[in-house]
C-alpha cells in the first residue's frame, strides 16, 4: 500500500511539473526554470545522507554492530544516487540558463568533490575483503569526510573571494513567488520519501545478504571466478588415428 | 608518550637503513618540478598558476611517498604483529609523525627548487615559509589516515589515492590562496587567512586520526 502511494506521489509530482506555468522573472529559458524543481530537493536529499553516514560511521565504532554498517552502506549509495541527479540536474540547468554545461562554479565544484567523497566510500567499501576491517574502515572514513563536506557545501561557496552564479538568498528573501515557491518543496517532500524507502529496503537488503552469509555461505557473486579453461594444442592426426610424426 | 616515541625511531632507523621513502619522495618531486620548469621555460607563470603547480607538485608527492609506512607494514607481513604489541593511536601516531617529517622534507627541497626552476620570484618569504610547514603538516595528517584505512585490501596503493584526493581538495584550495599571496598575486591578509584556515584543517586531522585509526585498528578492524 505504501509503495503504491508513493508510486502515486511520484506521479503527480510529474504532473505538477509539466501543470506549472513558465517562470516569471530573468530566466534564459523561463520553460525550464522548472528544473529547480528537482535539483534543488536533490543537493538537500544529498546533503542529509551525506551527514547520516558520518552518524551511523560513529555509531558503529561505538557499538560495533553490524547493523550500523548497513545503515551507513545504505546511506552511501542512495546518497551517491541523489548527488549524482544533482550534478545531472545541475548540469543540465547550466546549459540551458547560463549557456555552459560546466563553467567551475563553486557551488557545481565543491558538489562534484562531495560526489567524489561519496564515490571513494564506495570503493573503499569494495576494496576490503574482511567484513569487519570493511566496516571499521568505511565509518572511520565517513566520519573523516564530514569537516571537508561542511567546508565544501556550507563555507567554500560563501567565501568572499569566490563568486557564485548560485544565488544563495533567493529562498530566504522570497524570490522564489507562487507556485515556484511550494512546488520544491511539495516535490522535494515525495523525493525525500523515495530516499527513505530505498534507504530501508536497501539496509534489509544489506542485512539479510549478511544472514544468508552468516548461514549458507557466500554468495554466488563473492566466490573467485571460475578457473580458466585448460588450453588445448591443436595435433595432427594421421590416417590411423595416431598422432602423426 | 614512549610509545609513540619508539614507533617513530623505528621508523626513522628503517628509513635510514633503506632510504626507499626518501629516495621517492624526492626524486617525485625533483622530477615534477623540473617538468614544470620545462613548462614554464618560455614564460613564467603568473603567481596563481604558480600556486596551484606547486600545491599539485606537493599533492602528488604526497600521495605517492606517505602512504608507505603503513602499507609497508602490510606487505612485510609484520602489521598484525604492530597492532598486537604497540597501542594503535600511538602506533598511528608514530607513524603519523613519520609521516609528517618526510612530508616536511619533502615540501622544504620543493620549496627550494620550485622558486628557482619555474622563474616566480617570492613576495612573501615568511607567508610561503609558514604555508608549506602548514601544508604539509596537513597533507601529512590525512594521507597517514587514508593509508591507515586500507591496510587490508588487495589494491592498497590505488585504493588510498582515490581516499585521499577527495579529502585533501579543500585543504588544497586554501593552500593555494596562501601560496597565490605569498607568490605575489592577491592580498597578503587573505594569505595569512587562508594559512589559519589550513592550520585548523591540520589541527582537526592531527586530533582526529588516532582516534579514528585507534577505533579501527584496536577491535575487530
Amino acid at each position: 500500500m505504501r509503495r503504491l502511494m508513493l508510486a502515486a506521489a511520484i506521479t503527480a509530482s510529474t504532473v505538477l511539473y509539466f501543470l506549472v506555468p513558465d517562470a516569471a522573472g530573468a530566466w534564459t529559458r523561463p520553460d525550464l526554470a522548472r528544473m529547480l524543481f528537482f535539483h534543488l530537493p536533490c543537493a538537500f536529499a544529498a546533503t542529509l545522507f551525506l551527514i547520516a553516514m558520518s552518524w551511523f560511521g560513529w555509531r558503529y565504532l561505538s557499538t560495533r554492530r553490524l547493523e550500523w554498517d548497513a545503515r551507513l552502506e545504505a546511506a552511501t549509495e542512495v546518497g551517491l544516487l541523489f548527488a549524482s541527479l544533482t550534478m545531472v540536474t545541475g548540469i543540465l540547468f547550466s546549459q540551458v540558463q547560463w549557456n555552459a554545461w560546466w563553467n567551475w562554479d563553486p557551488r557545481q565544484t565543491s558538489f562534484l568533490l562531495v560526489l567524489l567523497l561519496m564515490g571513494a566510500s564506495v570503493a573503499l567499501r569494495g576494496a576490503l575483503p574482511d567484513e569487519h576491517r570493511r566496516a571499521s574502515a568505511c565509518s572511520a572514513y565517513a566520519m573523516a569526510t564530514l569537516l571537508p563536506s561542511i567546508f565544501l557545501l556550507f563555507v567554500y561557496p560563501r567565501l568572499p573571494t569566490t563568486y557564485s552564479l548560485h544565488p544563495s538568498t533567493t529562498i530566504t528573501n522570497g524570490e522564489l513567488v507562487g507556485i515556484y515557491r511550494y512546488s520544491p518543496i511539495l516535490i522535494g517532500l515525495v523525493i525525500l520519501w523515495f530516499g527513505i524507502v530505498a534507504y530501508r529496503s536497501k539496509v534489509k537488503a544489506v542485512l539479510l545478504e549478511k544472514e544468508f552469509i552468516t548461514h549458507v555461505g557466500p554468495l554466488e557473486s563473492d566466490l573467485d571466478p571460475a578457473p580458466p579453461a585448460r588450453v588445448g594444442r591443436a595435433v595432427r592426426v594421421s590416417s590411423d588415428g595416431g598422432p602423426e610424426g | 608518550m614512549d610509545e609513540i616515541l619508539a614507533i617513530f625511531l623505528k621508523e626513522w632507523r628503517t628509513e635510514l637503513r633503506a632510504r626507499n621513502g626518501l629516495f621517492v619522495s624526492f626524486t617525485f618531486s625533483l622530477l615534477s618540478v623540473v617538468a614544470m620548469g620545462f613548462a614554464c621555460s618560455i614564460r613564467t607563470p603568473s603567481g596563481s598558476l604558480g600556486a596551484g603547480l606547486f600545491c599539485l607538485t606537493l599533492l602528488f608527492a604526497a600521495v605517492v611517498s606517505l602512504p608507505r609506512t603503513f602499507l609497508s607494514e602490510e606487505d612485510q607481513g609484520t602489521f598484525e604483529l604492530l597492532r598486537t604489541l604497540a597501542d594503535p593511536g600511538a602506533a598511528f601516531t608514530g607513524k603519523m609523525l613519520f609521516a609528517t617529517l618526510l612530508m616536511l622534507l619533502t615540501g622544504a627541497l620543493l620549496g627550494v627548487l620550485f622558486p628557482i626552476l619555474t622563474g616566480l620570484e617570492v613576495k612573501q618569504l615568511d607567508l610561503y615559509i609558514v604555508a608549506i610547514v602548514v601544508e604539509c603538516l596537513a597533507l601529512g595528517s590525512a594521507v597517514s589516515l587514508c593509508g591507515a584505512l586500507v591496510l587490508g585490501s588487495p589494491n592498497r596503493w590505488v585504493v588510498v589515492g582515490v581516499l585521499a584526493l577527495p579529502l585533501l581538495i579543500p585543504q588544497l584550495a586554501m593552500a593555494i590562496g596562501a601560496f597565490r599571496a605569498a607568490l605575489g598575486d592577491g592580498f597578503v591578509a587573505a594569505g595569512w587567512q587562508n594559512v589559519a584556515g589550513l592550520g585548523g584543517y591540520a589541527l582537526a586531522s592531527v586530533a582526529s586520526g588516532p582516534s579514528l585509526v585507534g577505533a579501527v585498528w584496536r577491535r575487530g578492524g
